[in-house]
């Protein structure tokens, strides 16, 4: 990597820390420009940024106002580096149909919308169905969408149990959709005692879960 | 009739003023779907309310609060309530005072609007303070001894709600939840401890104090900060330890006498007014009436008060 480029993908991780939306958008932008690839551009400069905006969270340096303009100055850029992504992907093969969202009367949508990014990043064909998303509608997309993997989540003890809802509601349906849960709340014990297929507790392991359970076949 | 809370609060020194436990918690354990407002059960199912207010009434609550937590009218409109607010707001006080009769007061109960400032939503003070004028109106009319503002995240929207509460002339406590966190305690917006109680004594709330999110054991150390950091009355409702899901459902992990024994630490610590949050049930209510009559029988708290001669 060019020092050139370096230096734009700190600039990108300084965008999403500072929440700084209009330099999110204008530096993908440059990176397009520079013949950047937009993959590179995302987990270089993007999710390093808003990892580390979970993490100075985590340590309550950054409260919710920072974590929300964090997470729109990343959505910023990935508005830019999306669709190049999906023109350089069109010929290569799909990795997998992903439906995400958070459960219904949960408005929580950050490490959500963080998962999805990745998958998309990833080569999965991702829908996005934002946040406080009915049972019926992850079953109904899974259906339409013939997908793999549905992931839902949940980070209010009071919601989570709309993750349990989901799992027999896509059994009772007949899909072949296996769901990923996640949250702040969710455990691995949680994921197996509702018979959910695969956890993770952040956005990276959430990713490689979802290549391993698409690569091993419904 | 009960003694109303400006004259408790001002009689120095002061026994604690005793509130009641979780409402939502135990209307949940009564088979109160996941996820469905309280509020619909005021009209669905007064009189499982009224049992719950009985109970904590006869476990020895000074004050209830009115199943009005969700009642202002922007989430009552959330939840399938709307243009329903004067009449949630007047049957729920009613049930309250049926069950308080003489021996409690009744707290009209205000939780957020459920609407956020930016950057996180667009909500503006003007709009807050019209839904909990409206909120605090038909609490008031309904005949509420007291405004009880809780579990406020953001100081924006618990000003505009104690500006509103204010306007009643009735007295206001108005509590906030805060987490520790490595620089401190917050909000989860980032409001720190004792600045943001400040700003709520200030601006004439007749207590200030946290409630919810953590238990009564990681509550005391924030109650010794807010008191050292405060010459207001100080509130404290911690909840009944920490969520655990289970097959059956949400279950809270602490027991009635240790946080019974934690809420008399917050006492010596100063806190005027204790209660409890979510997950505590009057069991936990009547351990802290235990507990508050022998530390104020046996003389072990230095603030013990004359009994009044009218007072058996």
């Amino acid at each position: 990597m060019s020092d050139k480029n370096a230096a734009l993908l700190a600039a990108m991780h300084e965008a999403v820390l500072n929440g700084d939306e209009a330099a999110g958008e204008r530096l993908a932008r440059e990176a397009l420009e520079q013949g950047v690839p937009p993959l590179e551009a995302i987990e270089g400069g993007y999710v390093p940024g808003i990892r580390k905006a979970g993490e100075l969270w985590e340590e309550g340096e950054y409260f919710l106002p920072e974590l929300v303009t964090s997470a729109q100055a990343m959505k910023a850029g990935m508005a830019i580096l999306q669709p190049a992504l999906a023109r350089e992907q069109r010929d290569a093969q799909v990795a997998g149909r992903v439906v995400i969202g958070t459960v219904q009367g949960d408005i929580h949508d950050i490490g959500k919308t963080l998962v999805g990014t990745m998958l998309s990043a990833r080569g999965f064909e991702v829908s996005d169905e934002g946040a406080d998303v009915p049972v019926e509608r992850f079953i109904e997309r899974a259906r339409e969408m013939d997908a793999d993997l549905v992931c839902a989540s949940a980070l209010l003890t009071t919601t989570m149990t709309v993750q349990r809802q989901l799992v027999a509601g896509l059994k009772e349906a007949g899909l072949r959709a296996r769901v990923m849960v996640g949250g702040a709340p969710v455990s691995r014990e949680w994921a197996e005692q509702i018979g959910a297929a695969g956890y993770a507790d952040n956005a990276v392991a959430a990713v490689a879960v979802a290549g391993e359970l698409v690569s091993r076949g419904a | 009739m009960a003694l109303d809370l400006r004259q408790r609060l001002a009689r120095s020194p002061a026994e604690p003023v005793l509130l009641d436990g979780g409402l939502g918690t135990e209307l949940i354990a009564m088979g109160l779907e996941q996820g469905r407002a309280p509020e619909w059960w005021v009209i669905e199912h007064p009189e499982r309310i009224e049992g719950v207010h009985r109970a904590y009434v006869e476990a020895g609550s000074d004050v209830i609060h009115s199943c009005t937590f969700g009642a202002s009218p922007s989430k009552l409109a959330s939840v399938g309530l709307e243009g329903r607010c004067d009449e949630v707001n007047r049957l729920a006080v009613e049930l309250a005072r049926r069950a308080a009769g003489e021996t409690a007061l009744v707290a009209g109960d205000v939780g957020p609007t459920g609407k956020l400032y930016p950057p996180m939503g667009d909500a503006d003070t003007e709009s807050l303070l019209a839904a909990f004028r409206a909120q605090v109106a038909a609490l008031s009319a309904a005949g509420a001894d007291l405004i009880s503002i809780e579990t406020m995240f953001d100081l924006r929207e618990a000003l505009a709600a104690v500006q509103a509460a204010r306007e009643s002339g009735l007295p206001v406590l108005a509590s906030m939840t805060f987490e520790a966190k490595k620089r401190g305690v917050f909000t989860i917006v980032g409001d720190r401890l004792v600045p943001a109680l400040a700003a709520l004594a200030e601006a004439g709330a007749d207590a200030v104090g946290l409630n919810c999110s953590v238990s009564s054991t990681e509550m005391i150390p924030m109650v010794q900060e807010a008191t050292a950091g405060l010459e207001h009355p100080l509130v404290a409702q911690p909840n009944a330890g920490q969520p655990r899901v289970t097959p059956e459902g949400v279950t809270y992990d602490a027991r009635p006498e240790p946080f019974a024994m934690d809420l008399m630490e917050m006492v010596r610590a100063g806190a005027r007014i204790i209660g409890g949050c979510c997950g505590s049930d009057p069991e936990f209510i009547r351990a802290a009436r235990l507990a508050l009559d022998a530390l104020f029988a046996d003389g072990q708290a230095s603030t013990r008060p004359p009994a009044p001669p009218d007072c058996p």
